[in-house]
């Protein structure tokens, strides 16, 4: 009810009320318990902005003098430690004042030291809760957090170790942040760095390292475990990626005594210590080290224990994702070591399911290095139709609890096709699209008696659906493979009409995925599916709730745009009130609405001077989104991004407008053109303009000219930052948009020119 | 109040592949929209050169 209340100023006297119960002196202990938590869940809920400053004080010192140590009732400095995790967020203020944090601190610190666990857990709950929004001011406390996490990882239980890491795992997800928006070149960011790890390190690492040896029997077949070297293991891996090189040097000596020892718990620490560190440190200070491991790692996958197999092959594929790059010339596979890996990943695939999925993600890792790799990508070309049956069989085994390894095999085999070298392997990737085409037949064919049946019936489409538009899509990349897709492109989009007749919404979005790659592939040729596929398209559009797949229908709407040019009209009517609709609702998620500006100009393109009845609803659209991104909040990064995305999109519905209307119907756009303008000088403006966004600006200002000519010569001469736009663009390194500036120069050069 | 969450990924799926194919086809799309909207600049330019080459043989 606070909830709802608070934040309307309806129930101004509950804070009063509540914390009345906490200085009367003959409250009962129960009352005062019950108190604290609801001061909990009324922190939780609200916003600190709806409380005063004077409550927030009062909230919180009644909080924090519940957990007080001298507080002698544990439920109530329990319910008080776990109040104060929900009323940190409120208590900015307090901790600018360094006599009120220092206190807060000092309270929460002797807490985590409390007789009773629950009270030391939820002590570092709030440790891992201020690491996150209070990181700049705790420098003075580090020092005795270092000891109470370092206790707590040794010799406390799993609840309580647990939170102590997470605290580590905090603080460097704050400093990669950091480093994230640091300035490359002087080395300074925006927000203090205090480098608590990279201080802490020579005595954190070691901390880190002997959780790892605290495994769980079956941590490895059963989801929802999390136990200490899981999250030890992880906190090591932000760790390297927080400090690079100086970790390794840390960590090697624990790898090197450990991998050697005969208990598995030893060989999987170690090769779990050594595949954390491989993202941070630099190519140079690894690539010795992986090198001289990779044949131990690759022996190791005929190890008997599972648990090690697990982590070598977890292992490898963070090997091959992170120091596989023949592309930039440095790979540790190598011509004559490929055979080998390869032997090795396909009988290891026939391992245990959750040692095939690891599997699975290392041939993904080594197939991805090899995208246009050049001459290196030949290399993976004789193994491949061994990789793909191997991959099939896999996604057919039947011994999996789940459908997890099924979907690693097909995705890792969408990888393998969409990386190998098109020119020497379109026979095999011919040749499978058959065989794929029959698994997706055989599902609509499936005895579904239970939603669980239906479940995976829908799994299965929906992986097969994305195997079919990655071979679609790679196949029709080239003319010359291209006519494989045309002379099945009946029997699949038949396959694709049954697969949406079977309703299922993650299949519904990958058919359409792979419609739209088949609307390209066949071009105008599409025309004979529309009318059956249309009340499919129309679900898609309709569809704000699962807010992806209407995203992926107004693509597939411009690929039809694209394919049928003007035979698309019919089904134009419908389109543009269902995009309308979406642009209207507030329902739909925000990030559909950019791309349905796209689809405008698409649309019109396509059927040029027949947009002209649908001006009078787009229009209007496009001029208030252009409004709203001049009110967008300049210091969020999201809005930023996204600003960008709306502006662009609104550009290139500009611009398909005025080129379809630039025959017949330019002058429709003339009054439009001022608004237009007026849009462009607010971009060329826009300090955070994007570079896309300056290329989508300089060409509709370049289509505006083309189209209306003359008539607009007037409005350029009062836009002094189109023409700044335009000088800027001209000076550019970037040979595109610098074409294009020439272009849009010489468009309006003949605007000028034309009637004097 | 909600318990604090401690899971992070473990030994992280390596792949999400889906992810993946749809900012291929939103590459693909943009790319294709690009290409349509430059052709219909280029033909433009096309006549326009045409234009000045007839009119301004000696153009700089």
């Amino acid at each position: 009810i606070a909830s709802i209340e608070v934040p309307r100023k309806e129930w101004p006297d509950l804070v009063g009320l509540l914390l009345a119960n906490m200085t009367r002196a003959d409250s009962p202990v129960s009352l005062k318990q019950a108190t604290l938590e609801t001061l909990g869940y009324v922190c939780e809920e609200i916003s600190h902005e709806d409380l005063v400053q004077d409550e927030v004080n009062a909230v919180l010192t009644a909080v924090v003098q519940g957990m007080n140590v001298s507080e002698e009732n544990s439920e109530v400095r329990l319910a008080a430690a776990r109040a104060l995790y929900n009323a940190l967020e409120f208590a900015q203020t307090n901790f600018a004042n360094e006599i009120e944090r220092n206190y807060i601190m000092k309270v929460i610190c002797d807490a985590a030291l409390a007789k009773e666990t629950e009270i030391r857990q939820a002590a570092f709950e709030c440790l891992v809760a201020i690491a996150s929004t209070y990181y700049e001011v705790l420098e003075p406390y580090m020092q005795r957090i270092f000891e109470l996490t370092s206790n707590a990882v040794k010799t406390d239980e799993e609840a309580v170790a647990l939170q102590a890491v997470e605290f580590w795992s905090s603080i460097c997800d704050e400093e990669l942040e950091i480093q994230d928006y640091e300035v490359p070149e002087s080395g300074d960011s925006v927000a203090s760095h205090s480098h608590f790890i990279q201080k802490a390190l020579p005595t954190l690492v070691p901390m880190l390292l002997e959780t790892l040896l605290k495994q769980d029997e079956d941590q490895d077949q059963e989801d929802g475990i999390w136990n200490l070297a899981m999250a030890g293991g992880t906190c090591l891996g932000l760790v390297a990626r927080t400090v690079g090189d100086a970790v390794v040097p840390l960590v090697m000596p624990f790898v090197e005594i450990n991998i050697s020892k005969s208990d598995w718990r030893s060989q999987e620490a170690a090769t779990y210590a050594f595949g954390s560190i491989l993202e941070g440190p630099s190519t140079e200070k690894l690539s010795p080290m992986v090198n001289a491991a990779l044949d131990f790692l690759l022996n190791a996958m005929k190890d008997e224990n599972s648990h090690v197999k697990d982590t070598t092959a977890w292992t490898l594929s963070r090997i091959f994702e992170l120091l596989h790059s023949p592309a930039t010339g440095f790979s540790v596979i190598t011509p004559a070591n490929l055979q080998k890996i390869l032997g090795v990943l396909l009988e290891s695939i026939k391992d245990a399911p959750h040692v095939a999925e690891k599997v699975c993600g290392a041939i993904y890792f080594l197939a991805q290095g090899y995208e246009d790799a050049g001459p290196s990508s030949t290399l993976l070309t004789p193994y491949l139709p061994d990789i793909l049956n191997s991959l099939i069989i896999t996604a057919d085994r039947t011994d999996c609890s789940d459908s997890k390894l099924r979907s690693s095999a097909y995705e890792t085999l969408n990888e393998v096709v969409r990386c190998s070298n098109l020119s020497e392997t379109s026979q095999i990737i011919a040749k499978l699209l058959p065989a794929i085409m029959s698994k997706l037949e055989q599902t609509l064919n499936l005895q579904i008696v239970s939603s669980d049946d239906r479940e995976k019936q829908g799994d299965l489409q929906a992986s097969l659906c994305g195997v079919l538009q990655v071979i679609i899509q790679k196949l029709s990349s080239a003319d010359e493979t291209k006519p494989i897709i045309l002379q099945v492109a009946d029997q699949i989009m038949m396959l694709f009409l049954n697969v949406f007749a079977c309703r299922s919404s993650t299949v519904h979005e990958e058919a359409m995925l792979a419609i739209g790659a088949l609307a390209y592939a066949t071009g105008p040729e599409f025309g004979k599916y529309m009318q059956e596929f249309y009340k499919y398209l129309e679900m898609g559009l309709q569809n704000f709730e699962e807010y992806q797949v209407c995203a992926i229908s107004v693509g597939v709407v411009g690929d039809i745009c694209r394919a049928l040019d003007d035979k698309v009209l019919p089904y134009c009517d419908g389109i543009m009130t269902l995009l309308l609709k979406d642009l209207a609702s507030s329902e739909l998620h925000r990030s559909v609405k950019p791309p349905i500006f796209s689809c405008f100009g698409d649309i019109a393109l396509a059927i040029g001077d027949q947009f002209e009845k649908y001006v009078s609803y787009a229009l209007p659209m496009m001029q208030s989104a252009s409004e709203v991104c001049a009110q967008m909040d300049n210091n969020d990064e999201e809005m930023i991004d996204y600003g960008n995305q709306l502006r662009r999109s609104i550009f290139e519905a500009y611009s398909g407008i005025l080129q379809g209307f630039k025959n017949s119907k330019a002058e429709l756009m003339l009054p439009h053109a001022p608004h237009l303008l007026q849009f462009i000088e607010l971009v060329a403006r826009d300090v955070h303009r994007d570079e896309s966004v300056t290329k989508a600006a300089v060409a509709v200002l370049g289509d505006l000219a083309d189209s209306l000519g003359s008539n607009v010569k007037m409005l350029f001469k009062d836009c002094a930052s189109c023409s700044e736009l335009l000088g800027e663009c001209l000076r550019s390194d970037d040979e595109q948009l610098k074409e294009t500036a020439t272009w849009t120069q010489g468009m309006i050069g003949r605007a000028y020119s034309v009637c004097g | 109040m909600a318990p604090h969450d401690l899971r992070r990924p473990f030994k992280r799926a390596a792949i999400s592949d889906q992810q993946r194919r749809r900012e291929l086809s939103l590459q693909r799309q943009a790319q294709n929209r690009r290409d349509a909207q430059h052709q219909a600049r280029f033909l433009a330019h096309t006549i326009l050169s045409l234009q000045n080459d007839s009119t301004e043989p000696e153009q700089e």
